[in-house]
């Protein structure tokens, strides 16, 4: 095994090197690759493909009777359409729905003040609430014959 | 559970109330699971009932064609059958260039009915075939689930994707094609996957293999599977959790799966020279490494180890690159195709092939499409992500990558939000039930105070903690009914429609229905001569060929893009020229 592991060292001359793996380059650890992937969520469910390729406006905008151009934030009556900041908006609310859920779940271990409990429960169900009930005047916005 | 079932009343008459605890959760099970599975089917049929029992759409119009001559002429003759009534001069092997697991399953059912003297209709049996696949599918998704996490968790994940929109819009009554019982046979190969996991058993690894190959007859995505089990196998590798369980169970699954793939006509070599299939070789490849490394190195001394272990490594990995790299140069194992490379590379088909690039199936996915499809589950999947993450295991590692893969590919084409439909279902359902799981505890039912000791500390950095218990569990069942209502009504309106037949509302709310493609095709049918040949554009080919019965130049199995153009070209000349 040594005559072929120092076959090439015949030819080579090895240099005198000192190198060390940084200490800061390592595995990460789970709660790192779960921030990761809620990050790509959150730009997959905003529809970044669909920007990147079909590549819409970031608002629309439509004329008023006076001559005027007023912004629209939904591209109406097709669900398969969207404006960048639309998508961008709403996948943002899907993922504070989700961090209100994952906030109720922390408020339950023990060792809160009180005042820290109260706090990160209501925070929880503001997210959750307000997220939830965003969402569907957004998609009511967008089909204006939802839940008809 | 004590609580809650003893106050039913007519449980009560039926003297469940005397069951022990296990008899009562067992019954409970079962009851939901049995409405669950009824659910699914039921949801289904609002095309039948307003409509017809009839076949939808384009595509499966081929596949209810190719069932009705699998029952007529039997098994060989379907095998061998060359189709001249497509592709007109060209013609179509059949046997070669289909998936015939739809077919043979239907076939099998109406075989068996007729056996016991129910005789069924073949259409009827393609029609009902989707919806009964369903509730086979919420089953498995709750065994699939139950492995996951716990039975709770799993009855959530079943009742949800028998409602799901993403799922139901491939699965309606009608609508035969192979994603129907496609979904079931992932999920059954993922459930038998994570089963020979977690027990290393080589009975678990065969029933994963033989899934497998049902999986691999019934649809194209099974390319899929076989990147996302290498993928998890590597994962575990990577995570430094890789034991002789998971040995066992990949080379088992790797060999026997690859063989069985192989006996389907239209996959052939493939799984040993397409670059699709690398990856599950190369795992399988660096499981027999790893494994031989534990092996040596739990024989030889530290020093003598390391030495062997960097020159081998250094040996494999520049032998697997010259060879991998000269073969592609030679172009034995050929490159990713059109479909699957565009999911890699999104612009690939806007930019190369506009045949792919034009059907709507394939555009990229918006916000929208994912409220759409999932309602509530957009929001609980990143909690069952945190769960999953908060205890890591063998199981939960696979679901976490098949999650992962889906959302991105979903979010590359609106078709693939088929594939995420589940995992969000049981993501889902992990989140829903961690966090009750949490909270139910929390809630002290009236009878229980008597109970409390009279010294007990009320715990001053916790108020109202019943009550904050109850809010949450209240809200959440309000979200689950939300979800319910959305669900039924995206079914009613947006995936209920049967694209042969149109349906239109005047203006004083009278309906009138649009049945001009059936009545132009009984047309040609009476009208032509037996042996004409129909010009149309391929959208309409499958329908044709079904309902007309002629033979026709281009169908929507695009494979000939010359043949198409051609026909293209034809039909935006002028007449004498087209000629």
């Amino acid at each position: 095994m040594e005559a072929i592991y120092s076959l090439p060292f015949f030819v080579l001359e090895v240099p005198h090197l000192r190198l060390k793996k940084p200490a800061f380059i390592k595995a990460p650890s789970a709660m790192v690759t779960f921030g990761l992937i809620l990050a790509s969520y959150f730009l997959v469910t905003g529809g970044i493909i669909y920007d990147v390729i079909v590549e819409p406006p970031s608002i629309g905008s439509t004329t008023d009777e006076f001559g005027h151009s007023k912004p629209v934030a939904f591209m109406q009556y097709r669900v398969n359409g969207q404006y960048i900041m639309e998508g961008l908006v709403s996948s943002f609310l899907f993922v504070l729905g989700g961090a209100g859920f994952i906030i109720l779940e922390r408020s339950n271990i023990s060792g809160l003040t009180r005042f820290n409990r109260i706090m990160l429960f209501s925070f929880g169900f503001f997210c959750i609430i307000v997220s939830f009930f965003a969402c569907r005047v957004f998609m009511s916005i967008k089909l204006p014959g939802y839940l008809r | 559970m004590d609580a809650v079932v003893s106050n039913i009343p007519f449980l009560a008459k039926l003297g469940v109330y005397r069951f022990s605890q296990e008899k009562k959760e067992t019954f409970l099970k079962l009851l939901i699971l049995s409405l669950t599975a009824i659910l699914s089917f039921s949801t289904r049929l609002f095309a039948v009932l307003r409509f017809e029992s009839v076949i939808h759409e384009f595509d499966p119009y081929f596949n209810f064609r190719t069932t009705r001559f699998l029952t007529e002429e039997g098994f060989y003759q379907f095998h061998n059958w060359f189709d001249d009534r497509a592709w007109y001069p060209l013609g179509r092997i059949i046997g070669g260039t289909i998936y015939p697991g739809l077919m043979v399953t239907s076939a099998a059912i109406y075989h068996v009915l007729h056996a016991i003297n129910v005789t069924i209709e073949i259409r009827n049996v393609c029609v009902f075939l989707a919806p009964l696949f369903s509730s086979l599918t919420t089953i498995v998704t709750y065994l699939l689930t139950k492995e996951l996490k716990d039975s709770g968790a799993g009855l959530i994940s079943a009742i949800m994707i028998a409602i799901v929109p993403g799922y139901i819009s491939r699965s309606v009554a009608g609508s035969y094609d192979n994603e129907g019982i496609a979904i079931f046979c992932m999920l059954l190969t993922y459930y038998l996957w994570i089963k020979s996991i977690k027990t290393g058993s080589l009975f678990w690894s065969t029933l994963c293999a033989l899934a497998y190959f049902y999986m691999v007859s019934s649809w194209g995505g099974y390319v899929f599977l076989i990147n996302l089990i290498p993928l998890h196998v590597l994962a575990l590798m990577f995570t430094g959790r890789f034991s002789h369980r998971v040995y066992v169970s990949y080379c088992t699954v790797y060999c026997l799966g690859t063989i069985l793939s192989m006996q389907i006509s239209f996959v052939g070599f493939q799984p040993v020279q397409s670059s699709e299939h690398m990856a599950a070789f190369g795992a399988f490849g660096l499981c027999q490494v790893h494994a031989f490394v534990d092996y040596l190195r739990s024989k030889l001394t530290d020093k003598q180890f390391q030495l062997l272990f960097k020159s081998l490594a250094i040996t494999v990995g520049v032998v697997t690159v010259v060879v991998g790299g000269a073969l592609t140069a030679m172009d034995k194992i050929s490159p990713w195709t059109g479909r699957f490379y565009s999911l890699l590379d999104p612009s690939y088909a806007k930019n190369n092939i506009p045949i792919i690039a034009s059907v709507s199936e394939h555009q990229p996915t918006t916000w929208s499409s994912f409220y759409f499809d999932f309602q509530l589950l957009v929001f609980m999947f990143p909690v069952g992500l945190y769960f999953c993450f908060s205890n890591l295991s063998d199981a939960n590692i696979f679901i976490i990558l098949y999650g992962v893969t889906s959302i991105y590919f979903s979010g590359v084409m609106v078709r693939l939000m088929l594939v995420l439909a589940p995992v969000m279902c049981i993501m889902s359902a992990i989140g829903i039930s961690g966090i009750l799981g949490v909270y139910m505890k929390n809630i002290e039912f009236g009878d229980s105070k008597a109970k409390k000791r009279p010294d007990k500390k009320i715990d001053t950095s916790y108020p109202v903690k019943s009550e904050i218990a109850t809010g949450i569990v209240v809200m959440m069942t309000i979200l689950l009914l939300t979800y319910t209502f959305h669900c039924t009504w995206v079914t009613s309106e947006a995936y209920s429609s049967p694209s042969i037949v149109l349906a239109a509302s005047q203006q004083d709310g009278s309906r009138i229905i649009f049945d001009d493609f059936r009545e132009a095709y009984y047309w040609l049918r009476q009208n032509t001569p037996e042996d004409a040949k129909v010009m149309s554009w391929w959208d309409y080919g499958y329908q044709i060929t079904a309902m007309a019965n002629r033979t026709i130049l281009v169908d929507n199995n695009t494979w000939n893009n010359t043949h198409i153009s051609r026909v293209g070209q034809a039909m935006s000349s002028p007449e004498d020229k087209a000629y």
